[in-house]
């Protein structure tokens, strides 16, 4: 908590960049390129966002860097997984 | 006891798991995403092998699709379109050819466009649109998706149509039983030529103008759908899991975050906020995302 509090900048840039996410999906329903394409700019972000972060943090550590990246790809599966089955 | 220890293990931050809940582990979420990888390619692979549980279940009736189309025409204060069973028949060979020849698009496989569908059942057109939407559940889902989408919505609320037919087909595409929902609109050729003596007509030959795109079909006549036969929806299963498995992991997420607080653990470990707001991402995302294709 109080880490967040002290980088309380870096995450209304990762909330920002998932709330333009969400908002993306819901304006751009009808075209699910667009969407692949979102999901995809979102989880890099994400994983932009944390290598970023824990690197001015100091403690950013190759698990860390693999955490990022395992959340991201799971999280990538699942959106297009659900995309590619409406 | 055995049993809590390795449920601890599992969902808690623990001396076990290195001070951080195993199922947040990196093998355990890679173990999880190669698990829903495999899960998807059963849900893929069961239709091939002649199981009939998967599908999209409608209920689906032409004229409702007629009604809503009409109301957001007259909300845009358009005058309403009448239903031309000429055109409704065409629609219907339109979707039933798509179910034989197996293809989800405006122009067949072998080339033949929408338009095909109009004149081979002697509607000859001055303006010509086609829609086409499968896997809703509902007229009103499908309707509210066109209107979603700027082209789609632009064919609905076109005010060079007159005429609507609508075709409602129920059969197997790629393997998954679905309901397609074929919305033609079109404009005679006859209503848009002013009537003019014989003695001063030219011969205009004005090229039909066609909106996007609709084949000739073997007579497979399939009337509305009221499909009463239990079916899993895939995308509903696929749903499922994945809500499932992120409300999961939000869960220990929030417990490990908060153990690991309290306690005052210093550990090598991703920030657990910044995961809960993007798995809340993934499953709002999960939430918005509904069954239904509109082309």
């Amino acid at each position: 908590m109080k880490s967040m509090a002290k980088h309380l900048p870096h995450y209304f840039v990762l909330f920002g960049l998932l709330l333009a996410g969400i908002l993306a999906f819901v304006l751009f329903s009808y075209d699910q390129a667009f969407q692949m394409i979102v999901a995809i700019a979102v989880a890099i972000s994400y994983v932009i966002w944390g290598l970023v972060h824990h690197s001015i943090h100091k403690d950013l550590y190759f698990s860390v860097v693999l955490e990022y990246l395992a959340i991201a790809a799971l999280g990538l599966v699942m959106v297009f997984s659900l995309i590619l089955r409406t | 006891m055995k049993f809590i220890h390795k449920i601890a293990h599992l969902f808690t931050p623990r001396e076990s798991n290195n001070q951080k809940a195993k199922l947040l582990h990196n093998s355990s979420l890679t173990l999880i995403t190669f698990a829903f990888i495999f899960y998807q390619l059963i849900i893929s692979f069961v239709p091939r092998f002649g199981s009939k549980i998967l599908g999209f279940a409608a209920n689906i009736s032409p004229d409702e699709v007629v009604a809503l189309t009409n109301a957001k025409r007259a909300q845009a204060g358009l005058s309403a379109l009448s239903l031309n069973s000429t055109l409704s028949q065409a629609a219907q060979a339109k979707g039933a050819d798509m179910l034989n020849k197996g293809y989800w698009a405006h122009v067949a496989p072998d080339g033949t466009q929408p338009w095909a569908f109009f004149t081979d059942f002697g509607y000859k057109y001055r303006y010509a649109g086609e829609n086409l939407a499968r896997d809703f559940s509902s007229a009103s889902s499908a309707v509210e998706a066109w209107m979603n989408s700027p082209s789609h919505k632009e064919n609905l609320l076109s005010g060079k149509y007159k005429e609507i037919g609508i075709g409602v087909v129920e059969g197997n595409l790629a393997g998954v039983d679905t309901t397609i929902i074929i919305q033609f609109f079109g404009t005679k050729y006859a209503d848009t030529v002013p009537a003019v003596p014989i003695a001063e007509a030219k011969a205009v030959v004005e090229k039909p103008v066609a909106t996007f795109i609709p084949t000739m079909a073997p007579t497979q006549v399939i009337t509305t759908v009221e499909v009463a036969k239990v079916l899993v929806s895939p995308f509903n299963v696929t749903k499922s899991v994945s809500l499932g498995i992120v409300g999961l992991l939000l869960f220990v997420l929030i417990i490990d975050g908060i153990l690991v607080s309290k306690r005052k653990v210093a550990r090598i470990a991703g920030r657990t906020f910044a995961h809960i707001a993007f798995l809340g991402m993934i499953l709002a995302i999960a939430l918005i995302l509904k069954a239904g294709k509109i082309i």
